[in-house]
C-alpha cells in the first residue's frame, strides 16, 4: 500500500542532526521498516496547491501521516478525491488540519500520537508566560544594541508571583501547565473548559472552574490557550472577548493560531488593552513573510513573544511522535487495536471528547 | 556650622558608647545610634536614572527621579537626602559626597562601588543599605574593619531571581531567542530551530548555591521532572529540605559541573567565587551544556564564557549580571554566540527591579532606616556586616 508523509524540510540541519526526524530527509525513520513491508512510503514537504506532491499522491494514498508543524491541510474537497485513504496519523498532537467531519463520513481513521509532547508545549508555555510578564525580549534587544537602560525594562516588568493565571481549557497540556505553576505562588489558578477537572486533579493544583467566558478573562492577568481548534473555538478571542480581558494582560497561544482573530489581536496589544502575545501557532502555516503577529508590538515597543511553530518538534518530542507513529502504524498493519488517547476519530466515528461538545 | 560640628561629636561619642553595648551573642545587635540624636543625618542614594519612563510610571521607585518614595519621609525628620546616579570617577557626585555621608544607599542594578579607598574618604559613614539583594559592591572586609554596617533587604527579589532563572533556563534550552528573530525577520524554517532545542524534562539541572534564591529554583523546577535536581554549596541543605526538594548534594565542583545539563548560578560574589567558572572548570562541564548566571557577572570569568560558547563547550549561556555594570558597548557578552548563532539569553541588570520588587525593597529600605532611626534591632537575616564582624553565613565560610 501506499503510505504518504508530508513532513517539513532540514536541509542541511537535517543531515548534520539525525535527530530531525520529523524531516523530509529523515522521514521519521521509518522508510527502512515499511518498504521492508513491502509498502509505498512517499515522503514531501511540498503541499501546497492541487500540482504539488501531496494533491497528486493523496488520490491513491491509504495512509497519510501529517504534521502540525507543517500542515498538509486535509480538506473536505480533497478527501473527496482521496479514493484509498483509511488512516490519517498526525505526527504530534493537533488534527484541526484534517476535517474530521469529513473524514467522518467517509470512516477515515484519524489518529495522533497523544502525549508525544504534551510536556514539550506545557514548558513552552510557562517559558513563554515568563519572558511575556517579565519583559524578557526587550531587555534582550537593549543588550544586542549595545544600550543599558534599567528603567526602561523595568518599567514594564513584572512578577508571576500574585498574578492570577487562567487556562482555557484543562486538558493534558492546559493541566500540565497548571502543574508547573503550582510553585510560583500564582494569585489563582483559573481554568475555563466544558468538560470539569476530576477534583483529586483541581484539589492537586488548587485551580478553581470558571463557567462564563466572559467572567473568566476579566479575572486573568495571564491567559493561556490549550484547547483544540474546532467549530467551537475558531475565533473565539476576537475583539469582543478581548474587551472583556484585564487591561494590561498577557496571552499566550501555543494551542492552534484560528483560535484567535489575528487582526483583533494585533489591535489589542497595539493599544496596551493586550501588555503581550506569544506563541507558535499561526493561523497558516507556514506563516506568510508579513504576518501582523511577526511585527506587532505594545505601546512601549514590546509584548511580541512570537516564534515558528516548533514547540512540540523539540529533538526529544520528535523522537516520541517518530516511535508513537511507527507504532499506530503497526497497530494498523497487524489490524491491533490502537491506544484509546490516541484515536480522534476512530471506525465509528468522534472517539476524542475534546474537539467539543457532540451527541 | 557648628550645628553640623555638633552633630558631629555627638556621633563619634555615640559610636563608642554603642561599641560598649555591643553584645556578644551573635544574633543580637545592639542599636547603634540612639533615639534622641538620629537627626541630621546625611543620607546618600546612588540609583538608576528613569528618566521619562520614571515621570510616566511613579511604579519606578527606585530611580533617580521617584528616589525609593523616601524624600519627604527623611527631610520631615530633619535628614539630608542626596540622590544621584553619577558614581564613576572621583569627580562623580558619589564619590564626592561620600566624604560627610552618614548612611550610603545603593542598588545592584547600577552599584556605587565602595571601594577600600572610597571607605577610607568616608569618615562619617555608619550604615550602607543595600537596595536589593547582594552587597558585594562594598568592600565587605573593610566595612568589618571600620565598624560600618552593611544591610540588604533580603528577601526583597528572591522569588523575582528565581523567575529569571526559571525563564532563562527555558529559553536557552528550547532555544527561544533564535526562534523569535527567525519569526520577526519574516522567515519560517522550522528544522533550524528545532535542531536545537531541547525538553527540560530527563535533563540533570545543578545550582551552585543553594541558599535563599537557589531553593525557590529548586521548587520551580520539580515539576518539570527534571531527571535529576542537584546542588554545589559549603552549607548542606537541611534535610527535610533536601527532601522535599529532591536534591542531592555534590561535594566536588567538577564532579557536579560534570553531571550537569543545566547549572544555575545562586551564590553571592565574594573572594570563594569570584573567578570560579573559569576556562580550567568549564572543561568539566558536559559538552552542549547551559549556564545561567543571574547572580553576579564577576563569579563567571567573561573570556572564557564566550570562549566556551563560540568553541559550542556551552550551548547558552543567560542571565542579567554583569562584572561592571552598566556594562560596556563592547562587553563580549553582548554579542557572544554559540556555533549555531543562538545561545544568548543576556539581559541588563534587571530582575530583581520589577515594578513588583522595587515596591519591596523600597519599603525595605525604609524600614532598616526607620529601625536604624529609632536604635531598633533589625531583621537578622538583612544584616551582611553588623558592628565589626559579618553577620552573614552566606558571603564565604570565615
Amino acid at each position: 500500500m501506499k503510505i504518504l508523509a508530508v513532513l517539513y524540510k532540514g536541509g542541511e540541519a537535517a543531515t548534520q542532526e539525525p535527530r530531525l526526524l520529523g524531516t523530509v530527509e529523515n522521514q521519521l525513520g521509518i522508510r527502512q521498516w515499511v518498504e521492508s513491508l513491502g509498502h509505498e512510503y512517499i515522503v514531501t514537504d511540498d503541499k501546497e496547491g492541487s500540482d504539488s506532491v501531496f494533491q497528486k499522491h493523496i488520490a491513491d494514498a491509504e495512509v497519510l501521516i501529517t504534521t502540525p508543524f507543517h500542515p498538509a491541510y486535509l480538506t473536505k474537497e480533497i478527501i473527496e478525491k482521496a479514493k484509498n485513504l483509511r488512516l490519517c496519523i498526525t505526527a504530534g498532537v493537533g488534527s484541526d488540519h484534517v476535517d474530521l467531519n469529513a473524514a467522518v463520513d467517509k470512516r477515515i481513521q484519524v489518529l495522533e500520537v497523544s502525549g508525544s509532547n504534551v510536556v514539550s508545549v506545557a514548558e513552552h508555555v510557562i517559558m513563554s508566560i515568563l519572558l511575556l510578564v517579565r519583559n524578557f525580549v526587550p531587555a534582550h534587544e537593549m543588550i544586542e544594541r549595545g544600550d543599558w537602560q534599567v528603567s526602561d525594562i523595568a518599567r514594564n516588568a513584572f512578577d508571576l508571583e500574585g498574578k492570577v493565571v487562567g487556562t482555557i481549557g484543562a486538558g493534558r497540556i492546559g493541566y500540565r501547565v497548571l502543574q508547573r505553576l503550582v510553585p510560583f505562588n500564582t494569585k489563582e489558578l483559573l481554568y475555563y473548559d466544558y468538560a470539569p477537572l476530576p477534583e483529586e486533579a483541581a484539589k492537586a493544583v488548587g485551580a478553581r472552574r470558571v463557567d462564563d467566558l466572559k467572567d473568566f478573562v476579566s479575572q486573568c492577568d495571564v491567559v493561556t490557550v490549550n484547547c483544540p481548534l474546532h467549530e467551537g473555538t475558531r475565533g473565539l478571542v476576537n475583539a469582543d472577548l478581548l474587551k472583556h480581558f484585564k487591561k494590561g494582560a498577557w496571552l499566550v497561544n501555543t494551542a492552534r493560531g484560528a483560535i484567535c482573530d489575528k487582526d483583533a489581536v494585533a489591535e489589542a496589544l497595539k493599544s496596551g488593552q493586550l501588555s503581550g502575545y506569544a506563541g507558535d501557532v499561526w493561523n497558516v502555516q507556514p506563516a506568510p513573510r508579513d504576518h501582523v503577529w511577526r511585527t506587532m508590538k505594545n505601546p512601549l515597543g514590546g509584548g511580541n513573544g512570537m516564534v515558528p511553530h516548533y514547540s512540540g518538534t523539540t529533538l526529544d518530542a520528535q523522537a516520541r511522535y517518530a516511535a508513537g507513529t511507527k507504532s499506530i502504524l503497526e497497530n494498523y498493519l497487524e489490524n491491533r487495536p490502537q491506544e484509546p488517547q490516541n484515536i480522534i476519530i476512530g471506525q465509528s466515528g468522534y472517539e476524542t471528547k475534546a474537539y467539543g461538545q457532540r451527541k | 556650622m557648628s550645628v553640623l560640628i555638633a552633630s558631629t561629636a555627638l556621633k563619634r561619642n555615640l559610636t563608642s558608647s554603642a561599641k560598649s553595648l555591643r553584645m556578644l551573642d551573635a544574633r543580637t545587635i545592639a542599636p547603634t545610634v540612639s533615639h534622641n540624636s538620629a537627626a541630621g543625618l546625611k543620607v546618600l542614594a546612588v540609583l538608576y536614572k528613569g528618566g521619562e519612563a520614571a515621570k510616566q510610571e511613579p511604579r519606578l521607585l527606585s530611580t533617580v527621579e521617584n528616589q525609593l518614595g523616601i524624600r519627604e519621609w527623611l527631610e520631615s525628620q530633619g535628614h539630608e537626602y542626596i540622590v544621584t546616579d553619577d558614581k564613576e570617577g572621583p569627580d562623580s557626585v558619589f564619590q564626592t559626597q561620600l566624604k560627610d555621608t552618614d548612611i550610603l544607599i545603593t542598588t545592584p542594578f547600577h552599584p556605587g562601588y565602595l571601594t577600600r579607598e572610597l571607605i577610607e574618604k568616608s569618615p562619617n559613614l555608619k550604615l550602607c543599605v543595600t537596595a536589593g539583594v547582594g552587597s558585594d559592591h562594598v568592600d565587605l572586609d573593610a566595612a568589618v574593619e571600620r565598624d560600618i554596617q552593611v544591610l540588604e533587604v533580603t528577601g526583597s527579589n528572591v522569588t523575582s531571581v528565581a523567575e529569571q532563572v526559571l525563564m532563562s533556563i527555558l529559553l536557552l534550552v528550547r532555544n527561544f531567542v533564535p526562534a523569535h528573530e527567525m519569526a520577526e525577520r519574516g522567515e519560517w524554517q522550522v528544522s533550524d530551530i528545532a535542531r536545537n532545542a531541547f525538553d527540560l524534562e530527563g535533563k540533570v539541572v545543578g545550582t551552585l548555591g543553594a541558599g535563599r534564591i537557589g531553593r525557590l529554583v529548586l521548587e520551580r523546577l520539580r515539576p518539570f521532572n527534571p531527571k535529576e535536581i542537584l546542588y554545589y554549596d559549603y552549607n548542606a541543605l537541611p534535610e527535610d529540605i533536601a527532601k522535599k526538594l529532591g536534591a542531592r548534594r555534590v561535594e566536588d565542583i567538577k564532579d557536579f559541573v560534570s553531571q550537569c545539563d543545566v547549572i544555575t548560578i545562586n551564590a553571592p560574589l565574594h573572594e570563594g567565587t569570584r573567578g570560579l567558572v573559569n576556562a580550567d572548570l568549564l572543561k568539566h562541564f558536559r559538552k552542549g551544556a547551559w549556564i545561567v548566571n543571574t547572580a553576579r557577572g564577576a563569579i563567571c570569568n567573561a573570556e572564557d564564557v564566550a570562549a566556551a560558547l563560540r568553541s559550542g563547550q556551552l550551548n547558552g549561556y543567560a542571565g542579567d549580571v554583569w562584572n561592571v555594570q552598566p556594562a560596556p558597548k563592547d562587553h563580549p557578552w553582548r554579542y557572544m554566540r554559540n556555533n549555531l548563532g543562538g545561545g544568548n539569553g543576556m539581559t541588563p541588570h534587571y530582575s530583581g527591579t520589577t515594578l513588583d520588587a522595587q515596591a519591596r525593597y523600597a519599603a525595605g529600605t525604609k524600614q532598616i532606616l526607620e529601625n536604624y532611626f529609632k536604635g531598633k534591632a533589625q531583621e537578622p537575616a538583612n544584616i551582611i556586616v553588623g558592628l565589626g564582624k559579618y553577620e552573614t553565613q552566606s558571603y564565604g565560610q570565615r
